[in-house]
């Protein structure tokens, strides 16, 4: 199993002038301590108008300077929105592979469609085309990669011959993925050979019939890309302090604050019904179950497989996440700064010290080698 | 000693006078309900002044305008119509009661008295293909409100009524006081849609509306829907 970090780059109220500088600043820290202590890989989300939530809107810039500060940790567009009202599919093409060129082969290219009104809305997308979309988009983009010239006429976007440049620097170009909220886009990561990449908050349990039916899809997939990608991330929270007490105080801050900041935004299927979401996606992951049954794990926000606690409790729950096949997990490390920064640094320490030695890190590459 | 009365607490009909209650006590079942109901992005200084402290806005704010038909229910056939405020309780999406509007005296105490919906008497009308009605109060139309167009058909599994919050009060008769009992209750609405379809709505007040404070901004969508449903005890009371 390998390790990864995530930013959202949320911003808690009440906002200063130099909040959203110290939360950049911070996760670059963050980034630059995570590459020399061994993690593999460091993703940022693209998302608009999500107040406190995340105010990571342009994730190129923030991975060009994670980039330009590490030298060995791959970075992840967790995910880049590929709809053509968000970016024109170009745009994203040549975004990503002059990230690519930049950090010397080491783009993680996540894709995705958004979950939220807040963001659809606002870029007077429809979200009943979106997957269509997403899918006209994700075909194009490698081919726009490889191909000497590269022309298009779709349903949301054409061009003519054009060379789209420049080329990325991992040939034929970088291991592709798409977010995964639901069991109908595992399938569909898996029919079309891209990696798996959870963001929904959830316990193994959760994800395990997920994984089974990806892994079991991908054996037959037609890729879209050059090679098949085949790989699943999990997503979970990190606070690892000396004692599971310590770790809890914090780690329930953590995970508090994200879901409360999460359930303030409007998913698609709050406000419009339609086949396109009929899951709530991320948000809503911490929500205890219905008829007061406590949460896998406990009670509260704390869900079994979280990586919260003494490095010894981590360890365990992450042995769970290990045997249901995930091959990484990716790790939220803060939620608008309500951990000190310090601590996270220091929880970072804790975990490559005595939770990274302890847990396999043999990883399925993608096939054939990408780098 | 004088003789005492032995009417008990717990003997007491649910709601006063003791003897004849206006209505039946909840859960009320309401087969075969109509409803429009649009949803549409509002006004952040609206939403923050119109609902308690408990709750908390989204991101953008939206509100709710609801008209709906009861044909069959406890108290014979009614028409009421809701405008909510889109809020959250903690991490949950709920749909606050701001100003309601029925046709039926019985359902306005009914509503009033035991769910602590904000009705008043008004006329309330929704068309028999259910896409479009109006709201009127006793000044005229307040509200207009249409599906948009002919709208498509929806599978009804994807219809979603959140839970509704309302403000039950009973008045302070002491002087230097407000309230006796402010709660906040919520209602948690088993629904069962059958058909339903969906139109991108379009909510319109005439000039001088009362619910002209929840201003359409930015129209999100509309489901016109045929269902069975109940109006329920409620889920949970809180204090104010």
């Amino acid at each position: 199993m390998k390790f990864g970090i995530f930013h959202e780059l949320s911003v808690g109220k009440p906002w200063r002038p130099e909040s959203e500088s110290e939360v950049y600043h911070n996760a670059l820290e963050q980034v630059v301590l995570a590459d020399k202590l061994g993690f593999d890989q460091s993703w940022a989300v693209e998302h608009h108008f999500l107040e406190e939530y995340s105010h990571c809107s342009a994730p190129e810039v923030f991975l060009s300077a994670a980039a330009a500060r590490t030298e060995r940790i791959r970075l992840g567009h967790g995910v880049m929105m590929v709809l053509p009202p968000f970016n024109h599919p170009i745009r994203c093409a040549e975004r990503a592979a002059a990230l690519d060129i930049i950090s010397k082969g080491r783009l993680e290219f996540g894709t995705g469609r958004s979950a939220t009104w807040t963001e659809l809305g606002g870029f007077r997308c429809e979200p009943d085309d979106t997957k269509e979309m997403w899918d006209e988009a994700v075909r194009a983009i490698p081919k726009m990669w490889t191909g000497e010239r590269f022309s298009h006429q779709g349903k949301y976007f054409s061009m003519p011959e054009r060379p789209v440049i420049p080329r990325p620097y991992q040939k034929p170009h970088p291991p592709m993925w798409v977010a995964v909220s639901s069991p109908e886009t595992a399938i569909q990561a898996a029919e079309r050979g891209i990696g798996c990449l959870g963001v929904s908050i959830g316990s193994p349990g959760e994800y395990e019939s997920r994984v089974k039916d990806y892994r079991r899809v991908i054996k037959d997939c037609d890729p879209i890309g050059e090679f098949v990608n085949e790989q699943v991330n999990g997503v979970t929270f990190l606070y690892v302090d000396e004692t599971d007490e310590e770790a809890q105080a914090y780690g329930t801050k953590l995970a508090y604050t994200f879901a409360h900041l999460a359930a303030h935004l409007i998913g698609i299927s709050t406000v419009y019904p339609t086949p396109a979401y009929k899951t709530p996606g991320l948000l809503f992951g911490l929500r205890a179950p219905a008829g007061g049954e406590k949460a896998p794990g406990g009670g509260g926000v704390i869900r079994e497989g979280m990586g919260i606690g003494s490095p010894e409790a981590v360890i365990k729950n992450l042995k769970m996440w290990e045997d249901i096949g995930v091959d990484r997990m990716v790790f939220i490390i803060n939620t608008a700064e309500q951990i000190p920064q310090e601590k996270v640094l220091r929880s970072l320490e804790l975990f490559a010290e005595h939770v990274m030695p302890a847990l396999d890190k043999s990883v399925r590459e993608p096939a054939p080698a990408a780098r | 000693m004088p003789d005492q009365g032995t009417l008990t607490e717990a003997s007491v009909a649910h709601t006063s006078p003791v003897l004849a209650p206006l209505y039946p006590p909840p859960p009320w079942k309401l087969p075969g309900a109509r409803i429009l109901r649009a949803v549409f992005e509002t006004d952040k200084e609206a939403v923050l002044s119109n609902v308690p402290p408990k709750l908390t806005r989204s991101s953008p704010p939206y509100g709710l305008v609801s008209i709906e038909h009861y044909a069959d229910s406890p108290i014979g056939e009614f028409s009421l119509a809701h405008q909510f405020i889109g809020c959250r309780a903690g991490f949950f999406v709920r749909a606050f009661a701001l100003q309601s509007v029925v046709d039926s005296p019985v359902a306005l105490s009914a509503l009033r008295e035991v769910w602590g919906f904000p009705c008043v008497p008004g006329k309330v009308t929704l068309a028999a293909d259910g896409k479009s009605g109006s709201v009127e109060g006793e000044r005229g139309v307040i509200c207009n409100l249409a599906l948009g167009g002919e709208g498509e058909e929806l599978a009804p599994d994807l219809v979603r009524f959140d839970p509704i919050l309302t403000l039950r009060l009973a008045p302070s008769l002491q002087e230097g006081t407000t309230h006796d009992l402010i709660q906040l209750v919520q209602v948690d609405a088993e629904v069962e849609a059958y058909t339903a379809r969906r139109g991108k709505g379009e909510v319109t007040y005439p000039d001088g509306s009362d619910w002209s404070i929840l201003a359409c901004r930015n129209p999100i969508s509309a489901v016109s829907s045929v269902v069975d449903t109940e109006l329920p005890l409620a889920r949970f009371v809180m204090p104010y």
